[in-house]
């Protein structure tokens, strides 16, 4: 399948501040999760996908096309951006009719009435966007996205702020339309989210690729990072003797009354360490996982690329 | 032209086009306190001097109002909305531009009418404030072209602007002979005074070295509004939208 979206060497900073570095990629039709910790470069990316914002180095290409020589390219493409900001004065509908004749669709009234009813709108559509919820105001963004029906859709966290039901009905239409042969981006940092959303996961950290491919092959590279464990004991220095030769345990430290433990499972470490600490009479007060973020395990991942 | 009546309607927001319309009435409202002991032949002048001097109130309200055209836009974020669609970045330049100028024009013709009832309160014909609608109109005309483009680009464009029209214009073209001429005021008020036999003389001393002439003024004001195009459209193709 040939990639739609071509990003090649793609550089882009500001100042002093690298948001992308070095990045290429291909995207294809389909749905592809963009995942990466806040500050990534996600956004930056979507945005010089998009010709918002123009590279620093390197070059992008969509549907064959350079988006910052070639406004017409927008036809095809769309972009719901991350940012709440929308018209709030304008009612749903307005904002979406306007989408529609800014992008000179025939029939625009009719077309922003669909793209209504598809996110699902259609009983809000005639009020303020300025009174709508968080959830609401990203339909109505996705609808203003949808309504030139576009080949290639750009996403940046567009279940933000979306209630639960709001939640599956927008992640069943972009699967929808990844399985109608468009090519859908969506951006979370939210592993749970892009892996409800997308089977192909892009992560993304301090701007540079840290895993392309399936859930599954970035769920076992998260597991293969060794984690740290803090943990506060009666006897510490008995306990990390205790723990040294305890199978998965790759380390141990003893500060400042707490041992610091790095382990490569830290849920079978939590299943031992109670029999250990009855073991050895010791009692244990806190057990504290600390490199459980997102970004730690992208850093993780970048790292050892 | 969806682009230009979008960003017309946006950036006439009432409460802002009600402040702008009273700052643009203000020389009306001079020219009323003025001219009440004065007899027909002291009114034409006394008009057309505070027009020509108080009337930079218009330049400051044209300034607030078509800075705002694609700034409105980028500072509330909602710029992707309009960027991307399939618009030509030269027909989404001249658009803003339109916008900006049918937007000043309604001031411009908002403070007019106000010096014209001014006039008629004072026992003048309408033959006497006629003239001076050439200034608002082809002031709008030109900061429109200058300040569209400034407020897409500047952060702070209503600073630079406020810059260009009190430094610029009334304080350093009165001293640098040069810069009277990159005065859109003045450039204005060349048409106006092309247009108006009974010019008074400070309305002179406010042009300057200028020569009145409808023609070279129009001209002026043709030159200016294609660059700000120019700058506008380079712009929107080559620097960051957001």
């Amino acid at each position: 399948m040939t990639d739609t979206i071509v990003v090649t060497d793609l550089s882009k900073w500001f100042g002093l501040k690298v948001a992308v570095s070095e990045l290429s990629i291909g995207f294809r039709p389909g749905v592809t999760g963009l995942l990466g910790p806040n500050g990534a470069g996600k956004t930056t990316l979507l945005r010089v996908i998009a010709g918002l914002q123009r590279p620093s180095q390197g070059q992008v290409r969509i549907l064959g096309v350079d988006p910052r020589q070639d406004a017409e390219i927008y036809r095809r493409v769309s972009l719901v951006p991350e940012d709440e900001s929308v018209y709030e004065r304008l009612t749903g509908r307005q904002f979406v009719e306007l989408a529609a004749r800014l992008a000179r669709i025939d029939h625009p009234v009719d077309r922003a009435g669909m793209a209504l009813q598809t996110v699902g709108l259609v009983a809000a559509a005639d009020r303020a966007l300025g009174g709508f919820s968080k959830g609401m105001r990203q339909r109505a963004k996705v609808a203003a996205a949808l309504v030139s029906e576009p080949e290639v859709l750009l996403l940046d966290e567009p279940l933000n702020g979306a209630d639960p039901v709001q939640r599956a009905q927008l992640i069943a239409l972009f699967k929808e339309l990844g399985a109608a042969g468009r090519t859908v981006l969506v951006s979370s940092h939210v592993l749970a989210e892009v892996e409800r959303v997308s089977d192909r996961v892009v992560a993304m950290v301090d701007g540079r690729l840290a895993a392309v491919g399936d859930v599954a092959t970035i769920r076992a590279a998260m597991t293969d990072k060794p984690r740290r464990v803090y943990v506060d004991a009666s006897d510490p220095r008995r306990l990390a003797s205790a723990l040294i030769s305890t199978p998965g345990v790759l380390g141990v430290q003893v500060d400042d009354g707490t041992v610091h433990i790095e382990t490569s499972d830290p849920a079978d470490l939590a299943r031992r360490l109670p029999a250990i600490a009855v073991e050895h009479s010791i009692g244990i007060s806190k057990i504290e996982p600390v490199d459980e973020s997102l970004e730690s395990v992208f850093r993780y991942l970048v790292e050892g690329r | 032209m969806a682009l230009a009546l979008h960003l017309y309607r946006r950036i006439m927001r009432r409460g802002r086009v009600i402040s702008l319309l009273a700052l643009a009435s203000v020389p009306a409202l001079v020219v009323w306190l003025a001219g009440f002991d004065a007899d027909e032949g002291q009114l034409s002048e006394i008009y057309t001097d505070i027009i020509s001097s108080v009337g930079y109130t218009y330049a400051i309200a044209a300034l607030i109002l078509t800075t705002a055209t694609l700034r409105d836009e980028k500072d509330s974020g909602t710029l992707p909305y309009i960027y991307m669609r399939p618009i030509v970045r030269r027909n989404m330049a001249a658009q803003s531009i339109l916008a900006g100028t049918a937007a000043a024009l309604v001031i411009g013709v908002g403070g007019w009418l106000a010096s014209v009832l001014a006039s008629l309160a004072l026992g003048a014909g309408l033959s006497l404030p006629l003239p001076s609608l050439s200034l608002y109109v082809a002031a709008g005309i030109g900061y429109a072209g200058i300040f569209v483009p400034l407020g897409y680009l500047a952060p702070r464009s209503l600073l630079v602007g406020l810059g260009y029209i009190i430094v610029l214009e009334t304080i350093l073209a009165n001293v640098v002979t040069g810069l009277a001429q990159l005065s859109i005021w003045r450039i204005a008020l060349s048409i106006y005074g092309g247009l108006e036999d009974d010019f008074g003389d400070v309305a002179r001393d406010n042009l300057g070295p200028v020569t009145t002439g409808v023609g070279g003024g129009m001209a002026k004001l043709a030159v200016a509004v294609l660059i700000g195009f120019g700058v506008l459209t380079w712009a929107l193709k080559k620097r960051d939208a957001l």
